[in-house]
């Protein structure tokens, strides 16, 4: 945990620098200073720009760090390229505690020279120092947020335990506002950018001992230290569970005058059995990836790979059988204490196996009841309930009925539902009670059988023999 | 034998792979018919000729299988020299043959260097199977146990290899140590075990090669 300090400093700052501020409302400085001021960010903010004339944004502005006269926990730089060496010549003699560079053109344009005299500078004062080229750091708690982007063009996500980590800025972003239209909500955001000094080792390490964080889900497009990512992964999938979405997939060995192993296992193979053997579930999908940051969110670990299937409607429970199937689950036969119990609950129509179908008229009473003898079964590890809005019993009392019932499970429980704005309206109240929704039972699946493959890493499981 | 593909010679790389308890059928090199002969004493062995320049031996026709009895080995001898003459420098091989049957599996054991991670192990199905279907599991070196383990299970081809709770010892066993091997040799970045075939109560690297 050597930069945990460093981005506690960013995260949690007593006080904060803007360098390049501006009144004018085009300037990237002008979004990150007016966003600090707006959100409520309750410590101390000094606007910093070279032609300051004493006021920036109805603030005391200053003409550089050194006339501050106090060492800035964190420092938001967003100058020309060029300019920034001698900003962070400014940090060094002001003692700054932590900067993030948010400008870009840097490596990413070819400036590897000027990329160069960054990370150099970083390790002669001894700050630390995230970027260059990136979006910085959000801290949902606390309204500390560098995202250069105008509020109102942006949903802001709900406060939760999900920590997101981007190399990119822009799949960060995206990636945020998305998840504005979901069940769960995050607790840090970190967009690295080129990463000159902070990497993805520092920021899992960070993320791992961070209290708030739950679930970390991570962009990456790749690593700078393979073999110490690898370790701190294994450190971190002890503790929380870790969901990667890798992009950029590189052609495995070209040549043909290799071992056919070398053709096999190229640089992409590389990383997947990184994945596997650190314990991260990968993501082949942005939307895999907020499917599965939903699942850990709320879910408790699996003891095992058995799912049972509680439908309203005979087709989508066929359909959940199969991706159950498909993505190496089971479906369990049920007790014959579960079979009676439910036999006597439901009506002469409803054969009673699994996939239960309850019909079309199921009502709150034959969920709760199904609910209740399903998830009390030794045999079933894992519920996938669908709950069609559309059906002639259903209403809000079923909704309130999965709901209670979660309340008082230990066991994985996922509700598949979709449709128009009846539905969307119960699917909300569902998910706001922590009770993850999905909109198709192939989602549903997937996301059950990442936390299962998570719950193994855990050993979590129960031993069958 | 040092080629510009940086191919290990064959019997250093048998002794290298030996070294590690990893089990390979006994061979070496031959200079003449009579060689062969006298090494065969009075089995089928296999013949091969080994040349850095040709990397996919069958494919080349560089290989003659169940050569049994002087007559054969003496027309496979001068059969595989004039087809490898395009090939020279090369060396003529002569290896044990593994008793057939029915109920013997082939699989695939390898290593790779990857610039980011490092050495890696590789594990599929032999024959055409690991590349027609893509079925194999790679790890990170050094592997432990439970990887070893898990690496069968990815496969779908898993139940096919570990058909019974020894050959999931064997394979376990095999993997750890070409693990050991990558780790501890920098100097070899690309190993195939290509095809180890199970057979009995045993199972024999028939053929191998590492990139240097």
């Amino acid at each position: 945990m050597s930069h945990y300090s460093s981005f506690k400093f960013m995260m949690e700052p007593r006080s904060v620098a803007v360098v390049g501020a501006s009144d004018n409302p085009k300037k990237v400085g002008h979004i990150i200073l007016q966003n600090f001021i707006d959100m409520g960010y309750a410590g101390k903010i000094y606007p910093v720009n070279i032609n300051s004339t004493g006021r920036i944004a109805g603030l005391k502005s200053y003409k550089s760090l050194r006339d501050i006269g106090e060492s800035v926990d964190f420092v938001v730089i967003a100058v020309p390229a060029e300019v920034v060496p001698s900003v962070l010549d400014d940090c060094g003699a002001a003692k700054s505690k932590s900067v993030v560079v948010v400008s870009g053109g840097f490596a990413e344009v070819g400036s590897v020279e000027l990329q160069r005299q960054l990370a150099d500078k970083a390790k002669k004062y001894g700050f630390a120092l995230l970027g260059p080229n990136c979006l910085g750091v959000m801290n949902m708690r606390n309204h500390v947020n560098t995202m250069f982007l105008p509020l109102y063009k942006f949903d802001s996500p709900k406060l939760g335990g999900v920590s997101f980590a981007s190399q990119s800025g822009a799949v960060g972003s995206t990636v945020l506002d998305m998840v504005s239209n979901e069940g769960f909500g995050i607790a840090k955001f970190i967009s690295y950018g080129n990463a000159v000094d902070l990497d993805e080792v520092d920021i899992l390490d960070y993320l791992a001992h961070d209290p708030d964080t739950r679930v970390i889900i991570f962009y990456l497009e790749g690593v700078k230290r393979g073999r110490e990512f690898l370790e701190a992964a294994k450190r971190t999938t002890k503790v929380k569970p870790v969901v990667v979405i890798k992009g950029g997939m590189s052609p495995a060995g070209a040549s043909a005058v290799r071992s056919h192993t070398a053709s096999l296992a190229g640089s992409y193979q590389a990383y997947e059995a990184a994945f596997r053997q650190s314990g991260i579930v990968q993501a082949d999908s942005l939307d895999d990836l907020l499917d599965y940051a939903k699942i850990f969110e709320t879910e408790p670990l699996s003891k095992g790979p058995s799912v049972a299937v509680i439908t309203n409607g005979g087709g989508a429970g066929v359909l959940a059988t199969d991706s159950i199937y498909d993505n190496r689950l089971v479906m369990p036969e049920l007790e014959k204490e579960t079979a009676a119990t439910l036999r006597k609950a439901m009506p002469p129509i409803v054969n009673i196996r699994l996939p239960l179908d309850m019909a079309g008229d199921a009502d709150d009473k034959r969920f709760e009841a199904a609910l209740n003898a399903i998830g009390g079964d030794p045999n079933v590890d894992m519920i996938i309930t669908i709950a069609l809005f559309q059906t002639p019993g259903a209403d809000s009392a079923v909704a309130a009925s999965i709901i209670n019932y979660k309340a008082g499970i230990t066991k994985p429980l996922v509700v598949v539902s979709s449709g128009g704005s009846y539905t969307q309206a119960h699917r909300r109240m569902m998910e706001s009670s922590n009770v993850p929704v999905y909109s198709s039972p192939e989602q549903a699946a997937r996301a059950l059988a990442a936390l299962y493959k998570y719950s193994k890493t855990r050993g979590a499981i129960r031993k069958t023999k | 034998m040092e080629g510009r593909s940086g191919l290990m010679d064959y019997m250093d790389a048998y002794r290298l792979v030996s070294s590690y308890g990893i089990r390979t059928v006994p061979g070496r090199y031959v200079g003449s018919a009579d060689e062969a002969v006298r090494f065969a004493s009075g089995k089928p062995i296999v013949m091969k000729a080994l040349s850095p320049k040709a990397l996919h031996k069958s494919k080349s026709g560089l290989v003659a299988l169940g050569v049994d009895g002087k007559e054969e080995i003496g027309r496979a001898f001068s059969s595989l020299r004039r087809k490898a003459e395009r090939y020279r420098p090369y060396k003529l091989l002569a290896q044990q043959m593994v008793p057939f049957s029915e109920d013997n599996v082939e699989i695939i054991v390898g290593g790779n260097e990857d610039a980011q991670f490092g050495k890696m192990v590789l594990l599929g199905l032999g024959g055409i199977y690991v590349e027609a279907f893509r079925d194999f599991s790679l790890r990170i070196c050094p592997i432990t146990r439970e990887d070893a383990e898990s690496m069968i299970d990815d496969l779908k081809s898993g139940h096919v290899m570990a058909k019974d709770e020894r050959s999931r010892r064997m394979i376990v066993d095999l993997l750890l140590r070409a693990s050991k091997m990558l780790t501890e040799n920098s100097g070899v970045r690309e190993l195939d075990l290509n095809p180890v075939i199970l057979h009995g109560d045993t199972y024999s690297a028939v053929d191998l090669r590492i990139l240097r």
